[in-house]
């Protein structure tokens, strides 16, 4: 459905020098009544980045981007987009910025089309510019087949990618997006993530998302939020290294000889063997006789779980059925962060 | 000005591809022209005075400007788009013109329709066209003043309902507020105060065919103090 993006995007002349500090967030504060929602976050985002909020519901990551966005001024702190204060300059802010927020915003009474229109002359686009720029975004979300069909009939795929089209319409430097990829199905999302990676290559862009996986897929770098504070930032891959702290892995096994019947006291003297183990889980064993299932934790150390295993087994004649390494979700990352003190 | 009529245009397209565009205005045809031919006696009176249909234009306002205005701002927040327009390159006081010139351009829709009903009735007897001329101006205005009122109630409700209702409840106030300090007889002050608050009371002398400059400044006032406090509103909500 929706094609990647053409290479009109990559001629355009980039408007803010590589590489710039173009959004700043300075010691944000934002209380909502008593409640105070954010606390005191400070970062920057570079052009040519994609810059990840990840939390769970309620971390601050939407109020975070209303503020970026001039829909609500903070409480206290600056927020500074390509070095105006979104406070004092919301209009240029604004023009800078192309905006899709977690609800979608759309109206049912008009058309794909009719919406897209009304996006183009809210940003001034006319004559040339403005048919191109509507064909672009169109294409590039894949609208095609919905274009003339009214908003009010459109699935949450083609919601999502309509909110899209309208915050990349006037080719804006910045891009912030909330949950970019809720209700989409598994196709929709790889080719929402492309599309982001590819305006990431010369945009700034923030996207949120509660999800661990599609902050490693597009984002450069990625903040971790819990509960209105920062608990980590850095690349997805630093990130990974600070939470590490043990590696877990699954696995199935059996005896490797037929016959010879395992039991479960005997595969814990067994695992008591491993080197680097920390804590083995569970042992589980299959209706089928014999075969045990188990989640190990092991401390960091210079070789592979997995490597380690494979020549535990051997030596113990034993047979490795199922190996999966575990990877950590998003809330025992939380449990770890709060629970250690955080990561930086 | 580009940005307003964008805003504008984006409003009225939403009225007219709904029906609520099309039953606001046969509603208001409807009321006026049968309560005028039907309940009012007109033809018993046996007397071509296009005063009554005018005073019951002002009474139909009571409820279809608040139906015109209840979505204006009670929709958006409902619906989310409330975040798309305050995130898009207005000012709030663009926002605010623009959704006033929409909801404006509507109830002037439904204003001209009526006017093959003086017409017609011209044919009965003769008729001092600068008469009509004051009377669709005191018309005009009057709407005006309620669309800017109707949108700033609904720029403060939860809902439409809330919006619809709240709105409705001002303009009948404002438009039987002097009719009901003439009924108690109030005296003295507090009669003077009524009346120079109420609609009706300002709408009189156009509805007789006397644009007066003081009725004309307090329609615009009203307006415009309507229009500035949604805008207020709007900004308010930013800091909250």
């Amino acid at each position: 459905m929706g094609s990647s993006l053409g290479p009109s995007w990559a001629r355009r002349e980039l408007r803010i020098s590589q590489g710039g500090t173009v959004i700043e967030a300075r010691e944000l504060r934002k209380s909502y009544g008593e409640r105070e929602a954010v606390h005191g976050v400070s970062f920057v985002a570079e052009t040519g980045s994609v810059l990840g909020l990840l939390g769970p519901n309620g971390a601050g990551k939407t109020t975070i981007m209303k503020v970026l966005t001039g829909y609500h001024f903070p409480s206290s702190g600056t927020a500074l987009i390509d070095g105006m204060d979104v406070v004092e300059d919301p209009l240029a802010v604004k023009r800078r910025v192309g905006y899709l927020p977690e609800s979608v915003p759309l109206y049912q009474d008009l058309s794909a089309a009719e919406y897209l229109d009304f996006a183009a002359d809210s940003r001034g686009l006319e004559g040339a510019g403005r048919r191109a720029a509507i064909e672009r975004s169109v294409e590039s979300c894949g609208l095609g087949p919905v274009y003339r069909r009214p908003v009010e009939e459109l699935s949450k795929g083609f919601r999502q990618r309509l909110g899209l089209a309208q915050a990349i319409l006037h080719d804006p430097p910045i891009l912030i997006l909330d949950e970019p990829t809720t209700g989409l199905d598994p196709n929709q999302i790889i080719e929402i993530r492309a599309l982001i990676r590819e305006l990431g290559r010369e945009k700034t862009v923030i996207l949120s998302t509660h999800i661990l996986q599609e902050v490693e897929a597009v984002c450069s770098r990625v903040i971790i939020l819990n509960e209105g504070s920062i608990a980590a930032q850095g690349r997805p891959e630093e990130i990974g290294e600070t939470l590490k702290g043990e590696e877990r892995v699954r696995l199935r096994l059996k005896a490797a000889r037929q016959g010879d019947r395992l039991d479960a006291r005997r595969l814990e003297a067994l695992f008591a063997r491993l080197p680097s183990l920390r804590s083995a889980g569970e042992l589980r064993e299959d209706q089928l006789h014999g075969v045990f299932s188990a989640e190990l934790a092991f401390s960091p150390s210079s070789q592979e779980p997995g490597e380690l295993l494979f020549d535990w087994a051997v030596a113990n004649e034993l047979k490795l059925l199922e190996l999966e390494r575990r990877r950590l979700s998003l809330e025992e990352i939380f449990v770890k962060l709060t629970s250690e003190g955080g990561a930086k | 000005m580009s940005r307003v009529l964008a805003i504008a245009r984006r409003e009225l397209r939403s009225s007219f591809n709904s029906p609520v565009a099309y039953g606001v205005i046969i509603s208001f045809l409807l009321f006026t022209a049968v309560s005028l031919f039907f309940l009012s006696a007109f033809f018993t009176m046996n007397q071509a005075d296009l005063r009554q249909y005018f005073d019951l234009m002002l009474k139909a306002f009571a409820f279809v400007i608040p139906a015109i205005t209840m979505r204006a701002w009670a929709e958006e927040r409902r619906t989310g788009t409330y975040e798309l327009l305050l995130t898009l390159p207005f000012t709030e006081a663009e926002l605010v013109l623009g959704k006033f010139l929409a909801a404006f351009a509507l109830a002037l829709v439904a204003i001209l329709l009526t006017i093959p009903v003086p017409l017609a009735i011209s044919l009965l007897g003769s008729f001092d066209p600068g008469v009509l001329v004051a009377q669709y101006l005191g018309v005009i205005l009057a709407a005006g003043a309620a669309v800017a009122l109707g949108q700033w109630v609904s720029s403060l409700a939860k809902n439409q309902i809330s919006a619809f209702l709240g709105a409705a409840f001002a303009m009948i106030f404002l438009v039987f507020i002097n009719a009901l300090a003439n009924f108690l007889q109030f005296g003295g002050v507090l009669a003077a105060i009524l009346n120079w608050l109420s609609l009706a009371f300002h709408y009189e002398a156009f509805s007789r065919g006397v644009a007066d400059s003081r009725d004309l400044a307090y329609f615009i006032a009203f307006g415009v103090l309507f229009l500035y406090l949604s805008t207020w509103n709007l900004t308010r909500r930013k800091w909250s």
